[in-house]
């Protein structure tokens, strides 16, 4: 009689043909299973099998990157389930929320997740864009990643705005009707783009069809092609940032094997061994940094779980052309600009954000200097770190007046 | 004795026209047309050409619908129908700023916007306030069975009296 045990049952598996197949090698431990189990998964090997030691700091990175890519995952997840009940119509579109919110089982929790991770993804992003600043990530080499990134977080904006439509309830038919009416005011085009974007000369069917098309397809799909050439370029240029080498690596002689190179088991960059350079300041992804980025994926993932048990997403009465609510406003993060809009609609509408994409495209390309690279707060950067401190903290106190100090007719209120 | 062959790739001198530079350029010409109006044919189908928006000229009732002296406001049209003694005016309720709905402020004789604060005087001229321009007046007509007529299509100035 053959003993059936936990491990015998395991050996069976592992060792049989159709397992085998699949997973050809044995992951041995040790530094080559630490390096296969990396580089021979296709999931994993967006990473190198080797990161500097001080890239996966977690108080140096905080993560940033990592969580938005998490969360832009988690809003793929539940926005596919949530299509499977949505209809694009505006006979259709506020009932079926109301049935996801309602009827549907666990809609509304998936409803409330899609909305706390796109809330999440927005902050999570532009504060992925403040770490990079403020640690000069953005120097040689590494400009136009830059570029790419900031292209993420304006398809970001433009993901949340679409999906902002959606429901098509108050809330989100006027937010829409302020938001591209502030297109208008760019100059010769913005009649034409507010058509283009609507399908029409009001927000109405054709809009809600265009901004589901434009959420769900379009959007994603740049979205995916720029996070491809946004962590592709994280290696090409050299891996994630960090202090300055502290000598230019002097080649060490060594007797190598013909054949064999250092670079290629990882051991070392390059193929020959250097000094100044331990090997030492390079560890295992697969022991250093998946382990913590599975854990963050999970703690993320039970806080929007649990956030959105407790907390609805906002969906008011069915969206009313006739009436427009007192006040009406736009998405939060977007409220910054409503309070400039509120002086001028070309100033806040057009102009503040043209100038602030601009800048912050051309920023790398401006602000060069290449030093204090790689270390939060570097003393050389102090101009440029106050400067962008001070941008940060105006967008953050508008967006706090316009959220919370603005009532009925756009007044100043206390909010308690 | 000369080889009968020739280079292919030899470049001949610089500004004299080639079989090859012809079809290179010609080449370069299609490529470059093709994108042009695949471009241009796919942003032009962008724009439609059909809307099943609501009509822009539409009945709104008869002179005895609206007492003497009055405003009007028809929230599905989104305008207000004034009655006053001189006669009747229409003034749309889309705030000029931002597309929201202003409201008629009938003691203070003004259109307030709920949205960025805008203030109209009572002919809808800018008080105060972002908004740009001043609200604007539709025509109105009679039809040929009684009715009135508002074309939003039609913008008249703020002398506009329809006399009943």
């Amino acid at each position: 009689m053959t003993q059936w045990s936990y491990h015998s049952l395991k050996e069976a598996i592992v060792r049989h043909r159709v397992w085998r197949s699949a997973f050809r090698r044995d992951m041995a431990d040790g530094d080559l299973g630490n390096a296969v189990r990396v580089v021979g998964n296709v999931f994993l090997h967006l990473h190198p099998v080797k990161v500097r030691k001080d890239g996966v700091r977690f108080w140096y990175t905080l993560g940033l990157g990592g969580m938005s890519f998490l969360l832009f995952m988690v809003l793929t997840v539940t926005g596919i389930l949530l299509a499977f009940y949505y209809v694009p119509s505006a006979k259709l579109a506020y009932q079926n929320i109301k049935d996801i919110e309602m009827v549907v089982s666990y809609g509304r929790i998936l409803r409330n997740m899609h909305r706390w991770a796109a809330h999440g993804m927005v902050i999570t992003v532009f504060l992925h864009m403040c770490r990079v600043f403020f640690t000069y990530s953005y120097s040689r080499p590494r400009e136009f990643n830059w570029v790419v990134g900031v292209t993420l977080l304006v398809l970001t904006l433009g993901l949340s705005f679409t999906g902002y439509l959606l429901p098509w309830d108050q809330l989100a038919y006027w937010a829409i009707t302020v938001g591209t009416n502030m297109a208008t005011y760019a100059p010769i085009i913005g009649e034409d783009i507010r058509y283009t974007l609507l399908g029409g000369n009001i927000v109405g069917q054709g809009a809600l069809l265009r901004f589901y098309v434009l959420h769900c397809f379009v959007l994603p799909a740049f979205v995916i092609v720029a996070l491809a050439v946004h962590f592709w370029r994280i290696r090409k240029d050299g891996g994630i940032s960090g202090p300055e080498e502290v000598a230019v690596p002097e080649k060490l002689p060594v007797a190598t094997v013909p054949g064999k190179t250092y670079g290629l088991m990882e051991i070392a960059q390059g193929t020959e061994l250097t000094v100044e350079r331990d090997p030492a300041d390079y560890v295992f992804t697969w022991t250093h940094l998946v382990p913590k980025e599975f854990l963050a994926a999970i703690i993320i993932i039970t806080i929007l779980n649990v956030a959105s048990v407790f907390f609805n997403a906002p969906l008011e009465e069915l969206a009313d052309p006739r009436v427009t609510p007192n006040p009406a406003k736009a998405p939060w993060y977007f409220l910054g600009l409503q309070e400039l809009v509120h002086y001028s609609a070309f100033i806040g509408g057009v102009l503040v954000p043209f100038l602030i994409v601009a800048t912050l495209f051309a920023l790398p390309y401006i602000d060069t200097g290449n030093r204090g690279a790689g270390v939060w707060f570097a003393p050389e950067r102090k101009t440029q770190n106050i400067l962008f401190a001070l941008f940060v903290l105006i967008m953050l106190t508008l967006i706090v007046i316009g959220t919370f100090f603005r009532g009925a007719n756009w007044a100043l209120i206390w909010p308690w | 004795m000369n080889s009968p062959t020739r280079d292919i790739n030899a470049r001949p001198p610089h500004g004299k026209p080639t079989r090859r530079g012809f079809l290179e350029r010609l080449g370069k010409i299609s490529f470059f047309g093709a994108l042009a109006g695949t471009l241009t044919s796919s942003v032009r189908f962008l724009l439609p050409n059909v809307l099943y928006e609501p009509p822009t000229a539409f009945p709104i009732g008869r002179v005895e619908d609206f007492p003497p002296d009055s405003v009007t406001f028809l929230e599905d049209y989104r305008l207000f129908i004034f009655r006053k003694p001189e006669g009747f005016y229409v003034i749309s309720s889309v705030c000029t700023h931002l597309g929201c709905n202003v409201r008629w402020n009938g003691d203070g004789e003004q259109f307030n916007c709920p949205c960025h604060g805008s203030i109209f005087d009572r002919n809808g001229a800018v008080d105060r306030g972002p908004a740009p321009k001043p609200l604007e007046w539709y025509e109105l007509t009679r039809l040929g069975d009684g009715r009135l007529q508002v074309n939003t299509r039609r913008l008249v100035n703020a002398k506009f009296r329809f006399k009943a």
